[in-house]
């Protein structure tokens, strides 16, 4: 593919997403009452996401020796991914899988656009997006209160692990979309995967034995919350910087080959 | 750009791998662990080829294989074995170039937002189909124009009826125009009304545009209407390619000749008439003789002679009636077979 035919491509994504969200904004805002019940159910679900740290702050002082303001940063991140996945990933996936289940794929399928990239824009949830708002204002509050004054080097590791982690979030995500391909009620893998998502709350230290071992490698809660936070308090080396790229890339290869091969398995259920 | 099919099948074949268990609870407890498969063959060794520009309907009983194919068509199924081109594509690989030149309408299923106006997703395709702007608006208001849809675009979805529902569900479809467009049971639960409309609606689509169409309907009057070609599909096995016209001659040779009478006939006149043909309806109020078509003026002259005989008709025999006979005949000759 020549590079103006590649930058059409992207251009075309782009405006697709562009699209998606503006169609999943104006379905939101199709109901008034619902348009303000998620809102106030978003409110509350971000500000829950503290409330952990206050019963573990009530006991004891630090916990696998992170301090309570790093506990906060780490929060920070948790909200920025919990967001992401409550407001994009889970709910598109969970479309997708309907659209499987019922058929409609057939649609997503005659589009001139790639099939992942418009399953992955299917559907957007705009209040979860106050979850991961909350996020940002958790990790600038802890930054602030650790006096924390990140080198470049340390800015430019926290977006490779952030990007990394939101990468892995988006693999998984295909990877149970691929799995509706063969077992059509999976619609509780997504929620499966938000419980799941709770052990990200907690630093990687926490977790000993094969339990650290998936969380790093398998399912890298890892790379989304703990890495980031430690690659702002300067507790982030090499070996897990090239760990976490090399498991997102593994895991976005592998996602995108079976999504490939689950595509080939597809049957369009019967009208 | 070279003359040559737009479509052409060798030998294509697809099948599933379908699970199958005996009905009960244990039955369903033990498949938990052993479930057995069996192969499905819903395409068998399928070939043809459609020009530039063709009207084709598909026929055939349900199961048949119409809709398996319309989808390997349209590059939504990987076929089992052989080969399809569409547009000199492979559709299975889903290229955008091939995907932007077809459109595929299901009646069945739906690709407008449920809760939004039409509209909404008439401009998330303009967006995913790279229509400009001018283009979009003009085809818009001719196609609204044309199937009558005023302010229905503007309603949310959830509210229009089924009829005005899937006049949407075209506009969607044909937005970006394109050269081939399968309509797989477009008038699916519509009144005589709406089906006559959409039928309308897809015959301008084609005389402006020369569109190559590919229909499957359960409405006999929708192909017999829209189509000029016909491929009857049974059992995954193509079974008859060519007009309706050569069909019916082929599978009911005999021409019908109807009058409107208001008494029985008495049996002499009835034997007289059977020796004439088939009697076919013994009104009142219709009284109908198949005839061979050499027999059609006699035919005639004797139903005109009968006492308040009216409102003559010669026709060839109901598409539906044809078919019916077309699959009876396969049936028997299947149980013959497995005798």
């Amino acid at each position: 593919m020549s590079a103006g035919m590649e930058r059409r491509a992207v251009s075309r994504h782009l405006r697709l997403l562009g699209a998606q969200m503006r169609l999943s904004m104006l379905a939101a805002l199709e109901y008034r009452v619902g348009f303000w019940t998620e809102g106030v159910v978003g409110l509350a679900w971000s500000l829950g996401g503290v409330v952990p740290l206050f019963v573990a702050f009530e006991h004891r002082s630090d916990v696998a020796g992170w301090g309570p303001w790093e506990l906060v940063l780490l929060t920070g991140f948790f909200l920025i991914i919990s967001g992401v996945y409550a407001s994009a990933v889970q709910p598109a996936v969970s479309k997708s899988m309907t659209q499987i289940r019922t058929g409609t794929l057939d649609y997503v399928l005659l589009r001139p656009v790639d099939a992942l990239a418009s399953c992955l824009t299917a559907q957007f949830e705009p209040w979860s997006l106050l979850e991961a708002l909350t996020g940002i204002g958790l990790v600038i509050v802890a930054a602030v209160e650790l006096e924390l004054s990140p080198s470049l080097g340390q800015l430019g590791a926290l977006l490779v692990v952030l990007v990394s982690g939101l990468v892995s979030l988006v693999a998984l995500g295909v990877l149970m979309l691929c799995a509706s391909f063969r077992a059509l009620e999976l619609q509780n893998l997504t929620s499966l995967m938000e419980t799941l998502l709770g052990f990200a709350h907690w630093p990687i230290s926490v977790f000993r034995g094969p339990l650290k071992l998936v969380f790093t490698f398998v399912v890298p809660f890892a790379v989304m919350t703990s890495y980031p936070a430690q690659s702002l308090i300067g507790g982030l080396g090499w070996p897990e910087l090239v760990g976490a790229v090399g498991t997102t890339l593994a895991l976005a290869i592998g996602a995108r080959v079976i999504w490939g091969r689950a595509l080939r398995g597809y049957t369009s259920a019967s009208s | 750009m070279a003359d040559g099919p737009v479509i052409s099948l060798e030998r294509l074949d697809k099948s599933f791998r379908v699970s199958q268990r005996e009905p009960g609870l244990w039955p369903a407890i033990r498949a938990l662990f052993r479930r057995e498969h069996v192969e499905v063959d819903a395409v068998r060794e399928l070939s043809f080829e459609i020009q530039r520009g063709e009207r084709v309907g598909f026929l055939g009983p349900n199961g048949a294989g119409k809709t398996t194919t319309l989808k390997l068509l349209a590059g939504l199924l990987y076929p089992s074995r052989g080969q399809a081109r569409v547009l000199g594509f492979d559709p299975a690989d889903r290229r955008p170039e091939f995907l932007r030149r077809i459109a595929l309408v299901m009646g069945q299923k739906r690709q407008l937002s449920w809760d939004l106006p039409s509209l909404d997703t008439f401009e998330l395709n303009r967006v995913v189909f790279d229509v400009p702007r001018e283009l979009y608006e003009r085809r818009l208001a001719e196609m609204t124009e044309l199937l009558d849809l005023g302010a229905v675009v503007r309603k949310p979805v959830r509210t229009l009826s089924l009829g005005e529902r899937m006049k949407c569900e075209l506009v969607a479809a044909l937005l970006h125009a394109p050269e081939v467009l399968f309509l797989d049971e477009p008038t699916i639960g519509m009144d005589v009304t709406m089906q006559l409309a959409i039928r309308e609606f897809i015959r301008e689509y084609h005389r402006r545009h020369g569109a190559t169409l590919v229909l499957t309907s359960h409405y006999m009057e929708d192909v017999a209407a829209l189509c000029e070609r016909i491929l009857v599909i049974d059992e995954g096995r193509l079974c008859f390619d060519g007009s309706i016209a050569e069909l019916v001659r082929r599978i009911r040779p005999l021409r019908r000749v109807a009058v409107r009478v208001d008494a029985r006939l008495d049996p002499g006149t009835e034997s007289e008439l059977e020796q004439l043909g088939q009697l076919a309806l013994a009104g009142p109020p219709r009284l109908a003789l198949d005839v061979a078509p050499q027999r059609v003026p006699a035919a005639v002259a004797r139903l005109l002679a009968l006492p308040g005989a009216r409102d003559l008709e010669v026709h060839d025999a109901p598409l539906e009636e044809v078919m019916r006979e077309l699959f009876a005949r396969r049936v028997s000759v299947r149980e013959a077979e497995g005798a």
